[in-house]
């Protein structure tokens, strides 16, 4: 390990103070070992704040990211125009039928999720309900409420009509850490 | 991941939520028959006791619930969810409640923290 490097490790070190932290000390000096015994002098090259790893489904134990936010929040209009594409495409011409209804809201809960999913919206849970009924002259009420983080969690709905049925969409964007 | 709480005191358990949801419906509506100028306080009325009662259970969810309620008069009606989570420790549960004069379809659904 040359002066230089160490030099710049506690430099790093010194800016990050107490951000470093234990478990990120571990993963590096697995990575380091054999090469040098000072572990700890090449810690802080990976993950400062602000530069993380993204991956919400990790499959090896990833470093602390050290953040407490979304980077990016959940695009609640660009949500709400999927929804109002999906719905008009698949349900315009519809006639209110039993059976084909059943089919219909399982296919289009199913595309919208894809649909959000593409966005790549990171830490994010999706949840889409869709309900489609029959129009005759009835009354209904949807309603519902929530017990989130009203910061960061949100949700977006649409409500599409034609001649013979209704549908109603929810989309709820829940951030998980 | 260390995993300081286990097993069923932090699980999303169904039994257990549907009988918060059947409760919550029966309270709120019990035997009464549809009414239009009541049907928005009964929406109400059923989400909001629905939540205490989750939240009393003091688990670390966070939670959705919805509350349709529809006039029986033949009209059909269709629900479908999807959602994109974590299957091992998210789940949901969805009860479907009727009288003489309205149906009543309530879905929970549990996200861990």
């Amino acid at each position: 390990m040359s002066d230089l490097a160490k030099e710049k490790a506690a430099r790093l070190l010194k800016k990050r103070g107490s951000l470093s932290s234990l478990g990120s000390h571990d993963f590096k000096a697995k990575e380091t070992v054999g090469k040098t015994k000072d572990s700890i002098s090449t810690v802080s090259y990976i993950d400062e704040p602000g530069h993380h790893d993204d991956n919400p489904r990790p499959a090896v134990q990833t470093e602390n990211t050290y953040q407490l936010s979304p980077i990016r929040r959940f695009p609640v209009t660009t949500v709400n125009d999927i929804l109002k594409d999906v719905l008009a495409s698949y349900l315009q011409e519809e006639k209110y039928e039993a059976e084909l209804c059943r089919q219909m809201t399982k296919t289009i809960s199913e595309v919208v999720k894809a649909r959000v999913k593409e966005l790549m919206i990171p830490r994010y849970k999706i949840l889409v309900l869709i309900s489609i009924g029959q129009l005759s002259n009835q009354n209904m009420r949807v309603g519902s409420r929530c017990l989130w983080d009203a910061a960061n969690d949100t949700f977006s709905t649409h409500t599409f009509k034609n001649r013979s049925l209704f549908a109603v969409a929810n989309v709820y964007g829940v951030y998980s850490e | 991941m260390d995993e300081f709480q286990t097993g069923e005191e932090t699980a999303f358990v169904v039994d257990e939520v549907s009988t918060i949801i059947k409760e919550s419906v029966e309270a709120a509506i019990g035997g009464n028959t549809y009414q239009h100028s009541r049907v928005n306080q009964w929406t109400t009325n059923v989400v909001e006791m629905c939540l205490s009662q989750l939240s009393k259970l003091g688990k670390p969810f966070k939670y959705i619930v919805t509350c349709i309620i529809m006039q029986k008069n033949g009209a059909g009606l269709q629900t479908a969810s999807s959602c994109f989570w974590d299957n091992s420790t998210d789940g949901s549960c969805t009860v479907r409640w009727e009288n003489k004069s309205m149906y009543c379809i309530v879905s929970v659904f549990g996200l861990a923290i």
